[in-house]
């Protein structure tokens, strides 16, 4: 039908993704899209599942049922590594080693453009830090080189799990810029935020998330046309939609 | 945008590189190498003395008492048994738990990569790392050329040999268990607890002989026991590397981070049922190399030729305790010589008891019946030649020719000059040195 020819295939398309812990349901036949170039953010509160969600989507946590198709094609676990990458929050990886030699762990092994090492060291301020070794740094400037991590990393979809926790304002600011510049290259980014805030000021889409469950999934406004419709009275604002939707 | 992931050799040799980054990085791999030293000195150091106290007294032509292979090398390199089962271990746990708990393993398992790539980078690092620190042994072998010791290469090839298997099926068991076991105190126990499992399993086959003896056979301790005495034999060769080969595919196996709990565990059986079925079939492979200058292991080749061409199967029945030193000495002596030529021989032990102390009064008590072609015969000797004369007895068979001038021996009488100083000082202090080099260049 000419109609179906319009609706441009989503980038990833989750379906019924189903994770339990024993008697935990940590994910309940979760379902949504990325679209290619977009900043989607994933919001929910604690114990929403958006971490599992992360690991189950990167393929290194096993999921109890549930597909994940990429350009269409269903693509298994070990596969997915090629077209996403994900960086945990709360993690510091090698950490007797130089920020300097895990960027270039990074690019060497995962494939990643040397030519934008300068650039993104540069945009995320760690030049100082790049003789420090990893288990030396702060969280906020672990936070910023795990950041240039994935940002280095030649992915087309990025995943970061809470990628301002530990920044300060100015901070999440910058990165907030270097995210955008990077989705407007033609990067696609899924963000779990944790402050609805910082998500409603830097994603173009939205996933809530709770217990387990999509609450909901669209732009600000779809949210709140889809809370309004169901009696909600929250207007526009995002933090509203969310406490009206979950 | 579309991902451009660089070739797996390419990814491998950075895996390469950052695991012997982590090594250097590793506390627990320089303790090992600093601790090195002092182990083969006081094995060395030990050794020299008694052996110059053996060459003293037995004169010029001491034979087998004098020989370097028992002497010095066979305790001087049991440092490392020592080092494998209590410091070898953390190592390699500490190279498994430390990526998982820091999140490196989170990112680098999402680079699509054999599990089994992954776990053969680490385990070439970690077995580099087992080698580093076998240098001390070489210094041993210095000291001992500058006091006049004779070396017999092939023999302290095949000890140094058997340890370096040893490390490596250590490392091997170390990184299956640190992969399943959900942190490196679980692991460390665990780990420490199949050491132990295997002594249960020798202090069985002590007490109890019967299949315990058959089981042991194939225990680390046995191994090495093995290769100290410059003996390499195929199936036990074959099995341990079969136990190593299984302990990897275990390891990688749990890198299926995507995999449910219950599936690697599937896997990890099936991989376990497979490799107990090798090893079993590896057991009936015969062959064997005896790379002692004195023949320790073997008859005289005359014997050996001669022994080798008996068409029909040799069948004894020792009437001997499984703690009897009579039997300790007989399996160790010659029933081990004559199970590497015989081409068909089988042993079975006749006891009522465990010790035999209550059996002396028995009078079949002690005997050992040789049947042959119909033919019995008892003895109770319990020595290489008295066996021998048995056996061609009963066989008609004239023993080996003319008799070959045996292993004279090298005797010699020197002090561990210069061996403190270096295995105690020197070693430790250019360690610490090393490490401390390291870690400032590492930035």
């Amino acid at each position: 039908m000419p109609g179906d020819l319009a609706v441009p295939l989503p980038f990833v398309r989750v379906d019924g993704l189903t994770k339990q812990y024993r008697r935990l349901t940590a994910l309940d036949g979760v379902g949504f899209s990325i679209r290619r170039g977009e900043m989607l953010g994933l919001i929910g509160p604690n114990g929403a599942g958006k971490t599992t969600l992360f690991e189950c989507l990167a393929g290194v946590r096993p999921v109890d049922g549930g597909t994940v198709a990429i350009d269409g094609r269903s693509v298994a676990p070990p596969g997915r590594g090629v077209h996403l990458f994900y960086l945990p929050d709360g993690i510091a990886p090698w950490p007797a080693q130089s920020v300097r030699w895990a960027l270039d762990f990074t690019i060497g092994f995962f494939g990643g453009d040397r030519t934008k090492r300068d650039e993104v060291v540069g945009r995320l301020s760690i030049g100082p830090l790049l003789r420090q070794p990893i288990g030396t740094l702060s969280k906020g400037q672990r936070k910023r080189v795990i950041l240039a991590m994935g940002l280095l990393a030649p992915q087309p979809l990025l995943l970061f799990d809470e990628p301002f926790d530990g920044l300060d304002l100015r901070q999440t600011r910058d990165v907030a810029d270097v995210l955008r510049e990077h989705v407007i290259g033609g990067r696609t980014l899924f963000l779990s935020i944790h402050q609805i805030a910082d998500a409603a000021r830097v994603c173009d889409r939205f996933v809530l998330l709770s217990g387990g469950r999509v609450r909901g999934e669209g732009t600000a406004d779809e949210l709140a046309a889809i809370s309004a419709a169901r009696g909600g009275t929250c207007g526009q604002d995002l933090e509203e939609v969310f406490l009206a939707l979950t | 945008m579309t991902s451009s992931l660089p070739n797996r050799a390419a990814a491998w040799r950075w895996l390469l590189t950052k695991e012997w980054r982590e090594l250097l990085a590793s506390r627990a791999w320089w303790v090992l190498v600093a601790l090195a030293g002092p182990l083969v000195g006081v094995s060395f150091g030990n050794a020299v003395r008694a052996y110059a106290e053996v060459s003293a007294g037995a004169g010029n032509a001491c034979g087998i008492v004098c020989a370097p292979l028992i002497g010095i090398w066979a305790p001087t390199f049991s440092a490392y048994e020592i080092a494998a089962i209590f410091l070898l271990p953390f190592v390699a746990i500490r190279a498994v738990s430390g990526d998982a708990h820091s999140g490196a393993l989170t990112l680098e398992i999402q680079r699509p990569l054999s599990p089994l790539a992954r776990v053969a980078a680490r385990a070439a690092v970690l077995v580099a790392g087992w080698m580093i620190a076998g240098l001390a042994a070489l210094v041993a072998m210095a000291l001992w050329a500058s006091y006049g010791g004779s070396t017999y290469l092939p023999e302290v090839g095949v000890v140094a040999l058997g340890h370096l298997l040893n490390g490596t099926l250590t490392i091997a068991l170390a990184l299956a268990i640190g992969s399943v076991a959900d942190n490196p105190s679980t692991a460390a126990i665990v780990t420490l607890a199949a050491t132990i499992g295997t002594w249960v399993i020798a202090f069985a086959a002590a007490l109890q002989g019967g299949v315990w003896t058959t089981i042991a056979d194939y225990t680390p301790t046995a191994m090495v026991s093995m290769f100290q005495h410059a003996l390499v034999q195929t199936n036990v060769l074959l099995a341990t590397l079969v136990a190593i080969a299984a302990a990897f595919v275990v390891s990688a196996i749990w890198l299926r981070l995507y995999d449910t709990a219950a599936r690697r565990w599937a896997r990890t059986a099936a991989t376990l049922v497979v490799a107990a079925g090798l090893a079993a079939g590896a057991a009936h492979v015969r062959g064997s190399w005896d790379a002692s200058e004195s023949r320790y292991n073997s008859f005289d080749e005359a014997d050996e030729e001669a022994l080798a061409r008996l068409p029909a199967p040799l069948a004894i029945e020792a009437h001997l305790a499984p703690q009897d030193p009579r039997r300790t000495a007989l399996e160790r002596g010659p029933f081990a010589k004559l199970r590497r030529v015989v081409p068909s021989m089988r042993v079975t032990y006749v006891a009522r008891t465990g010790t035999g102390m209550y059996e002396e009064s028995d009078p079949g008590y002690g005997e050992v019946r040789y049947t042959y072609e119909g033919r019995t015969a008892s003895s109770r000797e319990v020595s290489d030649e008295g066996v021998l004369e048995t056996i061609f007895d009963l066989a008609h068979l004239a023993p080996g020719g003319e008799e070959e001038e045996g292993f004279r021996g090298h005797p010699l009488v020197a002090t561990a000059k210069g061996a403190a100083v270096l295995f105690y000082v020197v070693w430790p202090a250019v360690v610490v040195g090393l490490a401390i080099l390291v870690g400032r260049r590492r930035r």
